[in-house]
């Protein structure tokens, strides 16, 4: 598992990594801004999700829109904000990596002049839209932010969606904007990545050529929080327009890269991974009770949640599907999986590292790793290291990650039910509060 | 010393794009195969392609194909579902089941040194599924479930509503997962049927890309596939058979407006459009650049005018569907409730435009004609990427250089020809429209929209 690279950090604090394939004629750029809905406040929030939208309304030296001369040159783009980054990619043809780097630099370091009140108004409106569509108007869509909520408590980073509520980005003020820019979009805060058919010298030269211009600034505060606890179990109910009840379970868990979180990471595929998995096994096949399972490890920089969500089969309450999942949850904490379960969930990490390293862009391909590690660990070539902490989990360590995260700690169950469907949640379960 | 921004950076052109070599051969039973070397990482893609779609579900059973298809994994040959799932678990495999209107795909991706295994038992669960009597019961139930739970879902909604609408009764008139009574009494001898119609290696295409020479992975292929016996082909005539002339005739020529009501719902999901053109239409690169311009990119008019100059909608797209019979041309997007009948006008606006007030222009035929085949590689980065398409060749019956001559037809096509075909192809005269809404808060707006009256319609 060895990627190379080369990694410079510039005088303005720009960390850059350069990563040569030349199996397609095409490079990828990728850059991580190391800021996130983590960065807002409670008030204030989607702000970062709203500000990666102005971002492709063009800048000082092309201020007509960041899509059309990209995607002339046959480019495929586009950004996404969380809660700990926001970034942004290109994938284009070789001959145009020097236009994308163009258009990244020109944005980094020249985006105010080309921000106008009209720009700010109608993207707040799309944003809405976006809110409204994969939100509001999506079933189940309100549990996540139920979820988190009740999860962290309100000063945390990790109460509030990414995408904000809705009354704070209608109450999001353009005048915000000059320093959100100005204290997060800093070179010193971010990490470019080119990988792709670019000899490595060209690529930094390139690079150098358009970023060493943008100005350093002081970094920005280092986001704290406690870490999170929950002092007794929360039980809440959401009616929505579905029409099955779907039961989600969360608890705290350890950290990106944390100790547990690997361990946790396995075991949820040896709970909900394919039609051999043991939630699958005993919950859709054998008893019927539910129609699905999933069960994720999401480990973030401030702390993780570990999730399992189910819907129930017709005519089943969710608090049959429960007892289900505690039981289960209480035997792999106390013998964790067997020799051949640990075997076959490493097997499929293993092969999944690989598969991963197919595409140099986009979303999840090898840019996007590299700027990951580099972000989160400081070194791009975290690949082994992070590959290597699945092969040295034990039975006993996923036992006991589940035994300390799961089966000893509170957890938040929210009950999503078709309106009226109250008696199907779990017992004693109180109504959720979303905006 | 700053940098001269004055202008951007010229591009310059791009090299020829080449398709790799195919191999072909047909093994004794008549399985057609392609392989591709592919030796950038250490993986095998292969995919199995099967004629038969959901357009050959038989009348008053749409889903057999896809309910077929999703039974494949629960236990083939000697083994059970969970000895299937235990084994791709141990060759870490990921097991892809697709069912489209045209076709039912396979694919199985490996590690390269899990090939040999994974290809035997990719044709173990083509060729010799078990179908046992709970299997069916149970899956029927989980799809049974699964297409109640659509019902609250917009997009699903949508799109079978305007399947409907266009096709009525015909092959492409329902969504390859079916519906609620096409399913509910199937039984195993109907299972049984489908997959000994259309899962026979007569017909079937193996495309197999990845890590190995020609020779090597031929032999995997001969190994794990040889054996593989089925009657003659009813193969590629089964869907063409049954769409042709049905496709277009069956959706009633006056229903033009359908809103299935949401009460109180947020969004509007909308599908606005009319039959289109099959794959095999001599116009198939001036309809892709014109569309392309129309409303197939971000940059495009129709996503412009919705996203970027009224804010109603986080995106907005338009798309020929190319199938083997005429699919839909259509406009997908979802829009605040209050701007329904503004958005509506405004498609419909762009659409008019673009055939007589505001024909293409030449900077944006360019453009479009640029976004298609500028990052054309980029399409075939992946041994899973090359096998898509080329399952996509022998689906059409198109030649293997395809894809390395699409960048030089793009560029044939000409103003004249994108004007014709947007003049031939697109005619907002008998648009019809899905709304999946709140049809009390928009009900006012609908007449203006000269869609003539509300049809009812009642989603199975």
């Amino acid at each position: 598992m060895h990627v190379p690279f080369t990694k410079h950090t510039l005088a303005n604090g720009l960390d850059v990594i350069v990563h040569e394939d030349h199996g397609c004629p095409i490079v990828a750029v990728n850059v991580w801004y190391h800021v996130g809905s983590k960065n807002e406040r409670p008030g204030r929030t989607g702000f970062a999700h709203l500000f990666e939208h102005l971002m492709f309304e063009g800048s000082q030296h092309h201020d007509q829109g960041y899509f059309q001369p990209l995607q002339q040159a046959g480019a495929a783009l586009n950004g996404s904000t969380s809660t700990d980054r926001t970034n942004y990619w290109e994938v284009v043809p070789t001959s145009a990596l020097e236009l994308a780097l163009w258009m990244e630099s020109d944005r980094m370091g020249y985006l105010l002049p080309a921000l106008t009140r009209e720009k700010f108004e109608t993207q707040r409106e799309v944003v809405l839209n976006e809110w409204r569509q994969n939100y509001e108007n999506r079933p189940y869509g309100m549990v996540g932010m139920a979820t988190m909520a009740a999860l962290y408590p309100a000063d945390h980073p990790y109460h509030w969606p990414t995408i904000g509520s809705a009354d704070d980005v209608r109450a999001a003020e353009f005048d915000e904007i000059r320093s959100f820019f100005e204290t997060f979009y800093r070179p010193g805060n971010a990490s470019l990545t080119v990988a792709g058919d670019v000899e490595a010298a060209r690529a930094l030269e390139l690079v150098e050529r358009y970023f060493e211009e943008v100005p350093g600034a002081p970094a920005p505060p280092v986001v704290e929080a406690e870490a999170p606890a929950l002092a007794e179990e929360h039980r809440l109910l959401l009616e929505d327009r579905v029409e099955l009840p779907r039961l989600y379970l969360a608890w705290h868990s350890p950290r990106l890269y944390g100790a547990g979180d690997a361990e946790l990471d396995l075991v949820a595929t040896t709970l909900s991974n394919g039609k051999a998995s043991r939630l699958y096994r005993t919950l859709v096949h054998e008893r019927r009770l539910a129609t699905d399972v999933t069960v994720m490890q999401s480990s973030r920089e401030l702390s993780g949640v570990f999730q399992i969500v189910a819907t129930a089969a017709p005519g089943h309450p969710l608090a049959e599907l429960d007892a289900v999942i505690s039981d289960e949850l209480e035997r792999i904490g106390r013998d964790g999986p067997s020799d051949d379960e640990l075997e076959r969930s490493v097997a499929q990490v293993e092969a999944y590292f690989v598969y991963r390293l197919q595409t140099v862009g986009g979303f999840g391909g090898k840019s996007d790793q590299l700027n990951g590690y580099n972000v989160v660990t400081g070194d791009p070539g975290h690949f082994e290291a992070d590959l290597s902490r699945y092969r040295a989990a034990s039975r006993a360590a996923l036992g006991e990650a589940v035994r300390r995260h799961l089966v000893q700690s509170p957890r938040v169950a929210v009950s999503v039910v078709p309106s009226g469907g109250g008696s199907l949640a779990l017992p004693g379960s109180a109504p959720a509060q979303v905006s | 010393m700053a940098l001269d921004r004055s202008r951007l950076p010229v591009v310059d052109s791009d090299p020829p794009f080449a398709f790799p070599t195919v191999h072909h051969l047909t093994l004794l039973n008549g399985l057609d195969v392609r392989i591709v070397e592919h030796r950038k990482m250490p993986v095998v893609s292969a995919v199995l392609l099967l004629p038969g779609g959901s357009a050959t579900d038989p009348a008053g059973h749409p889903g057999l194909m896809s309910l077929t298809a999703a039974l494949l994994d629960e236990g083939c040959g000697e083994r059970s579902s969970l000895a299937l799932y235990q084994e791709l678990g141990r060759l870490g495999a990921q097991l892809d089941v697709e069912v489209g209107m045209d076709a039912s795909t396979v694919r199985m991706t490996t590690l390269g040194r899990r090939a040999e295994a994974g290809l035997a038992l990719l044709a173990q669960l083509a060729s010799e599924p078990r179908f046992e009597a709970d299997a069916v019961d149970r899956v029927r139930a989980l799809r049974l479930d699964r297409l109640a739970q659509l019902r609250d879902v917009p997009a699903a909604v949508a799109d079978r509503a305007f399947a409907r609408l266009l096709y009525g009764d015909g092959p492409y008139g329902h969504v390859p997962s079916g519906t609620r009574p096409g399913i509910r009494d199937l039984a195993r001898d109907d299972i049984v049927a489908a997959h000994a119609g259309a899962y026979r290696p007569a017909g079937a295409t193996l495309v197999v890309v990845g890590d190995g020479t020609d020779a090597a992975l031929e032999r995997m292929v001969t190994a794990a596939f040889g054996g593989w016996t089925g009657g003659a082909s009813t193969g590629k005539e089964g869907p063409a058979a049954a769409a042709r002339g049905s496709a277009e005739a069956n959706g009633s020529e006056a229903a033009r407006l359908v809103v299935v009501d949401r009460p109180g719902a947020a969004q509007s999901e909308l599908r606005l459009g009319h039959v289109g053109v099959a794959r095999s239409t001599p116009d198939y690169f001036p309809l892709l650049v014109m569309n392309m311009a129309l409303g197939g990119q971000f940059t495009s008019r129709i996503n412009l005018n919705l996203r970027e100059t009224h804010g109603y909608t986080y995106g907005a797209r338009s798309s020929f569907e190319f199938r083997r019979q005429p699919g839909p041309f259509s406009v997908a997007t979802s829009v605040h409730t209050r701007v329904t009948c503004d958005a509506i006008r405004e498609v419909l606006g762009e659409l008019h435009g673009v055939r007589d007030g505001r024909p293409l222009a030449v900077e944006e035929i360019a453009r479009a004609k640029a976004a298609l085949t500028r990052g054309y590689p980029r399409g075939f980065e992946t041994a899973e990427q090359i096998g898509r398409g080329l399952a996509q060749l022998a689906l059409h019956g198109l030649p293997d250089d395809h894809f390395s001559r699409f960048g030089p037809r793009v560029a044939a096509v000409e103003a004249a020809d994108v004007a014709r075909v947007a003049e031939a192809y697109l005619d907002p005269a008998r648009l019809a429209a899905v709304i999946v809404g709140d049809l009390t808060a928009m009900a006012d707006g609908l007449p203006a929209l000269g869609l003539g009256a509300l049809a009812p319609m009642t989603l199975p």
